[in-house]
């Protein structure tokens, strides 16, 4: 009784910091999620330097660790351009989690683009539909559900990659509970922890199983 | 003067020549079927005629209007991309596999362009859709995704969607090879009354029964060139190229 009287007592602070967990995640999915948009039709893009740019920011971010990019625009950056200073811990981690996202998320939106049927453009084409045209009413809303179960998939490693920014000593979840764990001297803190992430998983399951759902109506 | 008009056309894909100086003249009013073994290359210059193939060399007028004329690859034609969308959209196309839009009702596919692309008000081109439907039979499907219709009822809204842009000129590009044969005759029988109604017609099918009764002449593609030009009647009891009396004898 004495065990979970005590792990009850610290639920309060650690849904406090839960609360950064899931604002940095949902924020820096979002504004990804915008970003990787561009960033995907950029690579698809026949003119050659916009698809190279696309190919090597997406190159850049997915191939060095999240970890240091974290370090690198909270640490080295203010080093090395002093305008682009960001003293708030949460600004500088959604920045880094945004850029690094967008990266994954492109590759998630360009593969779906992809996958859909030449014949599509074709006939979007023989109707006299623009390109951009063409993308917006025809390929993109066909796209969207194939992107659903890998958007959400990334979604749960973001919400998990997150636990990171401890390391700059944000407070999230995990940071939490680290201090009660070293305040308190027991491990047991590492239980209603985990589960409050797997709560929180279990929770965007379910939201994008609805939408996948909501957007198979026409098959 | 005709309608359609292509001097020498030429398209390599790589090393491969799939066209070979195609030279043809449709007039306007014409249904021209265009026959001949799978690889001829008879597809391929259909979808030249609308761009979906940039051809290597040669020169193709629309209506009179010079839409693409090329040297080895180059362009010597420029035009507005405005201009282009004016020429491209006197032909509308109807494909081998109907490249319907899955996430659109049948009307919904209809109404698409004429009002992203004419700027149609949404009632008026909702009219003028199942106006359409009902043409081609298919009144009480307008509300339908295409995923629930037949193979045969997706090429009729197929149809219906290309004569929703009001263009002088239909492409087929094999419109019954992907459908069951129960469901041909369907398609067969709107393609016939567009044939009727003075639409120019350039048909590539293997359906010889739609040639023999709808052309007003047959083309025998062969090997990347027109090898026979002449009237139904004649193509089909006395052809003169020796290739298309192979072509005709291995599918009668």
């Amino acid at each position: 009784m004495n065990a979970i009287n005590q792990i009850l007592s610290w639920i309060p602070s650690l849904l406090n910091a839960t609360g950064v967990t899931l604002l940095l995640t949902v924020c820096s999915v979002c504004a990804a999620l915008v970003l990787s948009v561009f960033l995907a039709l950029g690579k698809i893009s026949r003119f050659q330097p916009l698809s190279k740019l696309a190919g090597a920011y997406i190159f850049f971010f997915r191939g060095t660790p999240l970890l240091m990019q974290l370090f690198f625009i909270y640490y080295t950056l203010p080093m090395l351009v002093p305008a682009l200073t960001i003293n708030s811990r949460f600004l500088a981690a959604f920045v880094a989690f945004s850029l690094n996202v967008a990266a994954y998320l492109a590759e998630i939106i360009r593969a779906a683009i992809q996958s859909i049927d030449k014949g599509q453009m074709e006939a979007g084409k023989s109707l006299g539909l623009s390109y951009g045209q063409a993308m917006r009413l025809v390929i993109i809303p066909q796209a969207y559900k194939r992107m659903i179960p890998p958007i959400c998939n990334e979604f749960v490693m973001v919400l998990k990659d997150t636990s990171l920014v401890s390391i700059i000593a944000l407070t999230d979840l995990t940071f939490q509970t680290k201090i009660i764990a070293a305040n308190k001297a027991s491990s047991l803190v590492y239980i209603p922890a985990m589960l409050i992430y797997l709560v929180m998983t279990a929770l965007f399951t379910v939201i994008f199983d609805r939408l996948e759902k909501k957007l198979s109506v026409y098959e | 003067m005709p309608i359609i008009e292509t001097i020498d056309l030429c398209k390599s894909f790589g090393q491969l020549e799939v066209l070979k100086d195609v030279s043809l003249s449709v007039e306007q009013g014409e249904v021209v079927v265009i026959l001949g073994p799978s690889g001829a290359g008879k597809s391929t210059y259909l979808r030249s005629l609308n761009e979906l193939e940039t051809i290597t060399s040669g020169k193709i007028l629309i209506g009179g209007e010079l839409l693409d004329e090329r040297r080895g690859g180059h362009s010597l034609v420029k035009l507005t991309p405005e201009q282009r969308t004016q020429i491209l959209l006197r032909m509308g196309m109807v494909f081998q596999r109907f490249n319907l839009f899955p996430h659109k009702t049948a009307a919904e596919n209809i109404m698409l362009a004429p009002v992203n692309v004419k700027g149609i008000k949404e009632a008026l081109a909702r009219e003028q859709a199942l106006d359409l439907l009902n043409k081609v039979g298919l009144a009480d499907k307008a509300d339908e995704y295409p995923a629930r219709l037949s193979g045969g009822q997706q090429q009729r809204v197929a149809i219906a969607r290309a004569l929703a842009m009001e263009p002088q000129i239909m492409l087929f590009d094999e419109p019954t090879s992907a459908l069951d044969p129960e469901l041909v005759g369907d398609v067969l029988t709107v393609m016939k009354d567009l044939a009727q109604s003075g639409i120019t017609m350039l048909v590539v099918t293997h359906e010889m029964g739609f040639a023999r009764e709808a052309a007003d002449r047959v083309v025998f593609m062969c090997d990347g060139t027109i090898s026979e030009e002449s009237s139904p009647d004649e193509f089909f009891t006395n052809p003169q190229n020796p290739r298309a009396r192979q072509f005709l004898n291995s599918i009668l």
